[in-house]
């Protein structure tokens, strides 16, 4: 889970002023915008690919969530992260009235790049209603685009590609899923709160096998990676006294990937939904709950407008006894956009080695 | 000593507290209507900018269609291809609600955040259903205040003669914020729905540095152009700069006449204390403390006239904003000035031109004053000998001033400011001649009066002239003030009788027909058809009517395809092409209105190339019309020539020839029947009731110029009253003296009487002139410079008479006091009074 960023629609368009703690109010649903109509995640279903790559336009919220670490030839070391959040304004289709800029949808889309050498971290923002071909998804083949930011695929099974270009910065990757979806929650059902309702539907490609190049200015890269995608498709999820949350995905060195999310009440306590799931080099899944892991975070860092993030943690496996040492690639990671939250590439060490690489998101803080 | 002086001068204000107040009155009238004026332009000025700096915001650059529309496709392209990302989608038209005219944006609220700050903060449920809710608008907060509406009401709207429903998701902004008022916002979708525009938009408003402009309009596709934002609208800008300085000219005009009238005050008031100075002047007080004296006099007067002036404007300013804004509003652009918007400045300003205008009206009579030599009573005489020299050389340096205004006319034949300074020079170059007309005039009457008239009447015209000091000066404020409000009512009468001429000339068809724009080309054909064939239907005009945009700014493109007759519906300015019509016809040709030709310097014989979907074309001017519609161009061209070019085969307008001596009701009834498919957007008017209706707009585009006409004619009232009253009541010594050597109260009341009446209507004549004058550079400089309109010029006889009854009425008015005070005065008191 993770990326619960709904509110964001109550601050597209600026139309309403971002609350002063990021997301502190109360995340997911915006006041006033009831629920009915749309479809609940309320009980498992089955997945079928590739139309579940596509959208699901009666549920209200949806992202396609890719990060990643890159490396050029010499070793200068990126993470990236691609967004596109679409969210739906009614359950079933605006009725026609002779406009094609009468919307059902609109889109929001992150976009950032860490550039650790050179110690700056760009990101920028898209938002677009789904009208006269501005934005909008398809699942065959694969297109989900924001303007001129555009993931896609030319046919199902063949690599994914990521084109997006900010004023300053420049992504294209091919991204070649490692192993078909894996799915999250119980059988890809991600429970967020004590309300049934309240869940997602969820699933991840935990390893893309990436390569490209990266542009920053007039500088070009030719990079290589890994990438991690989520999927997750959502009507309600957070309870009301759910404050934040701190997102891990860790892809190791010996195969493994682990998501874990600690969702945090207003007293900074991990809720009982807390989840995660270790995904061993063979396939196999361990199931982690609240008690299963333990995090502890090390350093913190203070962004400019004063809020403190932690950039340093120990997440403690309680079960198969392992414990990582995680530390931020570079502090500023900041997406300092519309929705402001920390998201950025991570170092993965266990006894003093390096073991890994991932992801990390914050909210709430 | 100081305090004696200062006791003394209270003393005297006091005495003469009516002198007194009527003077105060004079600087308080002029203040309030130059501030007056001037607020209400301010506000307006303001309001205008406000709300441009609303609409426009961080805009820098737009992207406009020339044929006013623009394919949505584009905003696509670059959106998706280009990458641009500061640009927004702008839908924009004109809707009617509760009678007032309202611009209708439609905004895609996800582009707007990067340009602007329009849209208020809304809560996601509002937004929500103003991006999903067909037919939803939001109102401005001053707006919704104003009409009494609110969140979730239904609305009718008057949109292209349809009326539409539309349901209010919201109220942009709050007090504090100011959206501006007369705007409705809507999502784009539902203002492309509203508004009938499927698959175009207005414009791409975007903000670009200088390395995208270069970019975008090497690769711009032909039939758009990108403009500077700000440029839009700049002709009506000018026009209603134009107008604004008008207003605040007349309302110097105004000060002009209350400094005049101070002027004098000061004057008699120093006349009456030349003894009381001589006595002090004898008590040792030097020039200097007399001098300063009465500045300091001046000052009380000027400061308290200001103050008052400054409430009484700032009131006046509250009915006066509403019509300087209606008028903007109906002619140029859309504008609603929901508040007076007041700066500190604009009152000091204000206050300090009242007491600076005081403090040099005084300035004369105060040094007049301070050469009071010391002896006990400075002879009369002498100074009015000093008056009478002075005549030659004041009607000298008139006739320089009135020369010199008639050079500058003459030589610098463009430019508002040049035209204004010409006309003061003129006004001001009358009046100084005024004095010596005055005693052109009695020394003219005397010898009739001496043969016919009574002794009173003898002692009257020659009291004229022997006390010209006085005399001349009232004569001449009084002057200024009748010719200042003859012009006025000149220019008005001129304008609507010229505008009212040109209704009945341009509109030769009986009926007229305008179709909805959405109208397609193969209905109006059949419609076309079908009304031919109607019985009484004689000839058929039509035209087309669009929007174009030139690099100058957006004109009318107006495509005729004449009847018969329509051509008399033309007059034309200067010389035209020759065989113009023909040569119209055969689609050579294109005819330029008035105000455009003048501000571009074309001319017949000139060429114009406009911008068609395929590309420029050359047209070769046929000849300038007049026009005094409120566009700030037109163009017309034959039908066929513009759908050649545009391949446009829509028409907006028929003119429909009746045969004439048959009724028009089966006929209008058969029309309607047959107009029925278009819906509410045909509208079927008779020649009549357009020109009555147009006139009704111009009646109320020009109340605020009659409104400033009214308030010159009270200054003037107010001014005459002070002026004469002062003047008699200065003479009261003089009375008592006639009294003593037996006058009987009945002739000296005829003395007085006569003589104000004399007076009274030596100003009426004299106006009359200088009101004319006034009156052709208002409408043949000032107006041609300011809008490009050529008026007829009329005199009509209604006016003369109202200014000759405005002066007389007002002199004998002030007559009448100081007439019954003296007569009832037992001469001996009298004499003692001074």
């Amino acid at each position: 889970m993770k990326h619960l960023l709904l509110l964001a629609i109550a601050l597209l368009c600026g139309c309403v002023e971002a609350p002063p703690p990021a997301l502190s109010g109360a995340p997911g649903v915006p006041a006033g915008w009831g629920n009915e109509g749309f479809l609940r995640a309320d009980r498992p279903r089955a997945f079928s690919f590739p139309e579940d790559h596509g959208p699901h336009d009666g549920y209200r919220s949806e992202w396609w969530y890719l990060t990643g670490n890159l490396r050029d030839r010499s070793g200068r070391r990126f993470g990236y992260q691609f967004t596109a959040f679409r969210i739906a304004l009614l359950p079933q289709p605006t009725p026609q009235r002779g406009s094609a800029w009468s919307a059902s949808h609109i889109w929001m889309a992150h976009l950032a790049l860490t550039d650790v050498a050179g110690e700056r971290h760009h990101h920028d923002e898209r938002f677009a209603r789904e009208a006269l071909g501005l934005a909008g998804a398809q699942a065959e083949p694969l297109r989900v685009w924001v303007e001129d930011w555009q993931l896609s695929q030319s046919a199902f099974e063949r690599p994914w590609q990521l084109r997006a270009a900010s004023d300053r910065f420049t992504i294209e990757l091919q991204l070649a899923p490692a192993h078909p979806p894996r799915l999250q929650g119980e059988a890809g059902l991600s429970r967020k709160g004590r309300d049934p309702g309240n869940a997602s539907y969820y699933y991840s490609i935990t390893r893309l096998a990436s390569a490209g190049r990266v542009r920053i200015g007039d500088d070009e890269f030719l990079v290589d990676g890994d990438s991690w995608l989520d999927r997750e498709w959502s009507t309600s999820a957070l309870d009301p006294d759910q404050a934040g949350w701190d997102w891990f995905s860790l892809q190791l060195d010996d195969g493994s990937d682990l998501m874990f999310y600690r969702l945090r009440d207003r007293g900074g306590n991990a809720s009982p939904q807390s989840a995660g799931n270790l995904f061993l080099a063979d396939g196999r899944r361990i199931a982690l709950r609240r008690e299963d892991v333990t995090l502890t975070p090390r350093r913190w860092w203070r962004s400019d407008d004063g809020r403190s993030y932690p950039v340093a943690w120990t997440l403690t496996l309680n079960g198969p006894a392992r414990r990582f040492e995680i530390e931020a690639l570079m502090d500023a990671q900041l997406m300092a956009l519309s929705v402001r939250y920390w998201e950025g590439a991570i170092e993965v060490r266990e006894a003093g080695d390096r073991v890994g690489h991932g992801y990390l998101e914050m909210t709430g803080y | 000593m100081v305090s004696l002086l200062h006791r003394s001068g209270r003393r005297h204000l006091l005495r003469h507290r009516w002198q007194s107040a009527l003077a105060i009155l004079g600087i308080t009238l002029g203040v309030a209507v130059v501030l007056a004026v001037e607020l209400a332009n301010q506000s307006a000025r303001r309001a205008f900018a406000l709300s441009l700096e609303q609409i426009e915001g961080r805009v820098s650059h737009r992207l406009v269609g020339v044929g006013g529309t623009l394919d949505e496709n584009f905003y696509r392209q670059l959106r998706r291809a280009d990458g641009l990302r500061e640009i927004a989608p702008v839908i924009e038209g004109e809707v009617v609600l509760h009678g007032e005219r309202f611009k209708l944006l439609g905004l895609d609220p996800l582009a707007e955040r990067p340009l602007r700050s329009l849209l208020p903060k809304l809560d996601s449920l509002q937004l929500r259903t103003l991006m999903t809710t067909p037919d939803t608008v939001l109102l401005p907060y001053a707006s919704a205040a104003r009409l009494a509406i609110g969140t979730n009401d239904r609305i009718e709207l008057e949109i292209a003669g349809e009326r539409r429903s539309v349901t209010v998701a919201g109220i942009a902004g709050d007090s504090g914020t100011a959206v501006p008022d007369g705007l409705l916002l809507a999502d784009i979708a539902s203002a492309q729905t509203l508004l009938r525009m499927p698959g175009v938009i207005s414009r791409i408003e975007l903000r670009l540095n200088d390395d995208d402009v270069r970019k975008l309009a090497a690769r711009l596709p032909a039939g758009m152009r990108l403009e500077r934002a700000g440029r839009r609208d700049s002709t009506s800008r000018a026009l209603s700069d134009a107008f604004q300085t008008n207003l605040s000219a007349m309302s110097l005009l105004a000060l002009l006449v209350g400094a005049f009238l101070i002027y004098n005050a000061m004057t008699v008031s120093v006349l009456q204390r030349r003894a009381q100075f001589g006595t002090l002047r004898l008590l040792g007080v030097t020039r200097g403390e007399l001098f300063r004296l009465l500045l300091g006099e001046t000052l009380l007067i000027g400061a308290f006239g200001s103050v008052l002036g400054l409430l009484l404007g700032w009131l006046l300013a509250q009915g006066l904003v509403t019509l300087v804004a209606r008028t903007i509003n109906d002619l140029f652009f859309s504008l609603r000035v929901s508040s007076l918007m007041v700066q500190p400045l604009d009152l000091f300003r204000g206050g300090l031109l009242g007491i600076l205008t005081t403090l040099a009206a005084t300035l004369l009579p105060a040094l007049e004053a301070a050469r009071s030599e010391p002896i006990v009573v400075s002879r009369r005489s002498e100074l009015e000998t000093r008056a009478h020299r002075a005549v030659p050389w004041l009607a000298l340096a008139g006739i320089v001033s009135l020369l010199a205004g008639g050079a500058m006319l003459v030589l610098f034949r463009d430019g508002l400011l040049a035209g204004f300074v010409a006309l003061f020079l003129l006004i001001i170059g009358y009046s100084l001649c005024v004095p010596g007309g005055v005693l052109l005039i009695t020394r003219a009457l005397q010898p009739l009066t001496e043969r016919f008239g009574g002794i009173g009447t003898r002692l009257a015209v020659r009291g004229i002239s022997a006390s010209l000091s006085r005399t001349g000066l009232a004569v001449a404020a009084l002057t200024l003030a009748v010719a200042t409000t003859l012009a006025m009512g000149t220019m008005i009468s001129s304008f609507r009788t010229t505008v009212s001429d040109w209704l009945e000339q341009t509109l030769q068809g009986d009926l007229y027909l305008s179709l909805p724009e959405r109208a397609n080309a193969a209905a109006a054909a059949q419609l076309i058809s079908d009304l031919h064939r109607l019985q009484g239907v004689r000839e058929l005009s039509m035209g087309r009517s669009r929007p174009l945009e030139l690099a100058t700014g957006q004109v009318r493109l107006l495509a005729l395809q004449t009847a018969s007759r329509s051509h008399r519906g033309f007059t034309f300015k200067g010389h035209t092409l020759a065989s113009l019509w023909p040569r119209f016809h055969a689609g050579e040709l294109l005819l330029v209105s008035e105000p455009y030709a003048y501000r571009e310097h074309l001319q017949a014989g000139d060429s114009m190339t406009l911008p068609t979907p395929a590309g420029p074309v050359e047209f070769l001017v046929g000849g300038v019309f007049h026009d005094y519609g409120t566009n700030p161009g037109l163009l017309v061209m034959a039908m066929s020539s513009y759908r050649h070019h545009w391949r446009d085969q829509r028409i907006s307008t028929l003119g429909i020839f009746l045969h004439s001596g048959q009724p028009w009701e089966p006929t209008i009834s058969a029309i309607r029947r047959l107009t029925a498919s278009f819906g509410e957007g045909a509208s079927l008017a008779a020649n009549g009731e357009i020109r009555a209706r147009s006139l009704a707009l111009f009646d109320r585009t020009f109340t605020v110029t009659r409104v400033l006409r009214l308030l010159v004619v009270l200054i003037a009232f107010v001014g005459i009253l002070s002026a004469f009253m002062a003047m008699q009541l200065e003479r009261s010594r003089e009375y008592a003296t006639l009294r003593a050597t037996g006058l009987t109260p009945g002739e000296l009341l005829r003395l007085v009487v006569v003589q104000s009446a004399l007076l009274g209507l030596l100003a009426g004549v004299l106006a009359l002139p200088l009101g004319w004058l006034m009156g052709e550079t208002l409408i043949e400089v000032i107006n041609l410079r300011s809008f490009g309109w050529t008026l007829q010029s009329l005199l009509p006889l209604p006016l003369l008479g109202e200014a000759l009854l405005l002066a007389l009425s007002a002199s004998l008015l002030a007559a009448l006091y100081p007439a019954l005070r003296l007569s009832r005065l037992p001469p001996a008191a009298a004499m003692r009074e001074e």
